[in-house]
């Protein structure tokens, strides 16, 4: 009987172990998808243009260029020749519905009217060629690869940071390497320093700085400052102003938005910071005195008492006592604050118009409208603009999620 | 004597209150210019035409019977709809499950933590210029993805029909936001409720259902309100992903979007604050029938004790 039972629960337990397993592969699976797309922003970031845009992708920039062409043309369909000619010199062989365009260099392997069968070679095209190089004003180079009698087998655009490893006037074959292709670091300077645009990262990272630090001070004194008035003084309607400010987060911006740029308009503050700065020292947002609140709860009120009897007034027990005491919630505030302001884009949209006001977010999105299709210098710009808020995240990550336990969410 | 120390602590509450008046003052000047005020404005205005030079000028109903026949503004009252119901329930889902995982103890759970969380730091810009990328019809990671699996992939934000999914899988990236409050929660459910299951002998669905649900339903609210609001205002990556238009087709034209192209492009004041306002009344909507229904299903441990 006790045997069977001892059985009984080591099933269970290998069972569970099992289950575990299981777990903890779905789990880093999952883990994997999510990290995928800030690797592949990252690699995307280091791609040359011609990496970009490869079926399938490529994961990681490649590290070296090689001669690498088709050097038979095959028929794509079974079918009697039909010959026409560009006036470039290519060629166009229609056989069955198919098209295949033939360059000038290739060489035909078929006459009018002849008859070939699907995956027959068509034309050749020679497997060596001469190399010319091309150097463009931005260091930017061209790598032709041409016939003996000058007509073009392939050619290369190469970004600044790939190395030719070929000679002028070198004769190159298929499978050859021709240049050394380093991670495109070049990519970063060329997003920082957009040629399209007027102001440079340099601008928009120190307008973002600005609006950040100023309104995460705003948001900080007077959050905390709010959240010890509610926290420690009885007053008539306190319990009902406090639950307002609660329903004020379910309040959706946008019905307060029209009228605040009004006023905002009137003020002449539009295109300045002042519209996105001010606001943060009139409490600092719901959510933040909220959190502040539940964290002086938390602070023994005999400190104050204590304090109070020594002859401090309120807010000197408010500024020697209790600040000192809430620093890791006003770190906590301060982080979210920083991701907030890091990543707000509606009001920086609103309410700054010129380029040279930009945050990050504005100049980012501005960046996109000049380079939609450069994946690569968008997500270096993308890169740029992320970086500070990752290293922040990993700095202060039990910050983020104290703030969550110490809101009392736990219902 | 006694008398005194009442009087006393009569007139020290008293000058409390003028205290704790004080330190609230920010926040009461703040509700006053930035909400209360703007609000009673906006709900003005939204019977009011007005282009910010003009005065405004009172037409009564105008702008909400104007709004039954605008296609442009029941295609985004639809897109809106569309885009809360598919992404508040399974980001809550996916969120959910992603917290339970993380709740074992495992020695590499904290860089798990890590990585399901990064993603909702990064929202904003950045990250729907990422997604763009992603779902690049072409060349995106996404497309390359189902096809090993066989799959011809959509045209994402290029079709019509595709461009909404596109937006949820996008919002999907970011339940690590979410995932941490619940995993709060998970970690404030009492070890010996699983104690005791464990000795009625419950199975590992058993004590999911009975209790770790059970327990988690008010954390489930509260967040379940949250997103709910914030589906409602989704902005930022549809205006990236199709540069303010909210296309193709106003297929991605969301409630937020129009208002700020009615207000910002076309200056209809009064017409946007009136949108404004219906999307306020909605979510109120939504916020009150929830807290109606909550009660059939939100458990709070308190009751317990009746």
């Amino acid at each position: 009987m006790a045997k069977k039972s001892v059985g009984f629960f080591e099933s269970q337990r290998i069972q569970g172990q099992i289950a575990s397993w299981v777990l903890y592969i779905i789990a880093w699976s999952g883990a994997l998808v999510f990290v995928v797309p800030l690797v592949w922003m990252i690699t995307t970031s280091l791609k040359a243009p011609d990496q970009i845009f490869t079926v399938p992708p490529r994961w990681l920039p490649y590290t070296q260029l090689t001669l690498n062409y088709d050097t038979e043309i095959k028929a794509s369909n079974s079918g009697k020749i039909k010959i026409t000619k560009d006036t470039d010199g290519t060629k166009r062989i229609e056989l069955g519905g198919y098209s295949h365009v033939i360059p000038a260099i290739a060489e035909l392997k078929v006459k009018k009217n002849d008859i070939v069968a699907k995956g027959d070679i068509i034309a050749t095209i020679p497997n060596s060629g001469k190399v010319a190089i091309v150097e463009k004003v931005d260091k930017s180079k061209t790598i032709t690869i041409t016939s003996d009698k000058g007509l073009l087998i392939k050619e290369y655009q190469i970004s600044q940071d790939t190395k030719p490893v070929v000679k002028d006037g070198a004769t190159v074959h298929m499978g050859d390497k021709i240049a050394d292709v380093w991670p495109q670091w070049s990519n970063y300077g060329k997003a920082w320093a957009p040629k399209a645009l007027d102001e440079t990262f340099t601008k928009y990272l120190m307008n973002t700085l600005i609006i950040t630090i100023t309104g995460i001070i705003g948001v900080l004194l007077s959050s905390t400052f709010v959240a010890y008035g509610f926290a420690r003084f009885k007053f008539p309607y306190r319990d009902q102003l406090f639950m307002i400010m609660i329903a004020t987060m379910m309040i959706p911006a946008q019905v307060t938005m029209i009228p605040t740029f009004f006023l905002f308009k009137q003020l002449g503050w539009i295109d300045t910071f002042a519209p996105l700065i001010v606001p943060t020292f009139f409490g600092g947002g719901a959510f933040n005195i909220f959190l502040m609140r539940q964290f002086l709860m938390t602070v023994p009120v005999e400190l104050d008492e204590a304090a109070k009897i020594d002859g401090c007034n309120y807010l000197q027990i408010f500024w020697i006592i209790l600040v000192p005491l809430v620093k890791p919630a006003m770190a906590t505030t301060a982080i979210f604050g920083f991701v907030y302001n890091w990543n707000d884009f509606m009001n920086p949209l609103i309410y700054l118009n010129s380029t040279s006001n930009y945050t990050l977010a504005l100049g980012l999105q501005t960046f996109t409208t000049m380079y939609g299709t450069n994946y690569d210098l968008m997500m270096a710009a993308s890169t740029i603009v992320l970086l500070p808020i990752l290293m922040i995240f990993f700095f202060g990550q039990r910050f983020f999620i104290e703030g969550v336990a110490t809101s009392g969410l736990k219902g | 004597m006694e008398n005194a120390v009442k009087k006393n602590k009569v007139k020290m509450s008293k000058q409390d209150a003028i205290w704790g008046f004080i330190f609230i003052s920010p926040w009461i000047l703040g509700l006053i210019f930035f909400t209360g005020g703007p609000i009673i404005a906006s709900l003005i205005l939204a019977f009011c035409d007005w282009d910010l030079i003009t005065p405004p000028k009172l037409v009564g109903l105008d702008n909400f019977i104007k709004m039954f026949s605008d296609t442009r503004f029941l295609n985004s009252l639809f897109n809106t709809f569309y885009y809360t119901i598919f992404s508040v329930p399974l980001g809550i889902v996916g969120s959910v499950m992603v917290a339970l995982l993380m709740n074992q103890k495992w020695k590499t759970v904290r860089l798990l933590r890590t990585i399901y969380y990064l993603p909702s730091v990064t929202a904003g810009v950045a990250s729907a210029i990422i997604w763009m990328w992603l779902l690049n019809p072409d060349f995106g990671l996404i497309n390359y993805g189902l096809s090993l699996l066989g799959v011809k992939g959509p045209m994402w934000m290029a079709d019509e029909l595709w461009s909404k999914p596109a937006i949820v899988i996008m919002s999907l990236w970011g339940v690590g936001g979410n995932m941490i409050i619940y995993l709060a929660g998970l970690q404030g459910i009492p070890r010996q409720l699983y104690e005791a299951a464990d000795i009625d002998g419950a199975g590992m669905f058993d004590k999911f259902r009975y209790v770790t649900l059970p327990m988690l339903t008010p954390v489930i609210f509260f967040n379940l309100i949250m997103s709910v609001v914030a589906s409602f205002q989704v902005f930022t990556q549809v205006y990236v992903m199709t540069g303010g238009q909210g296309g193709p087709a106003d297929s991605t034209l969301v409630m937020v979007l129009y208002i700020y192209q009615q207000a910002f492009k076309f200056h209809n004041m009064g017409y946007a604050s009136a949108i404004a306002w219906i999307l306020f009344i909605i979510i109120m909507i939504f916020t009150l029938l929830q807290f109606k229904v909550a009660g059939g299903w939100v458990h709070y441990e308190g009751e317990l004790k009746k």
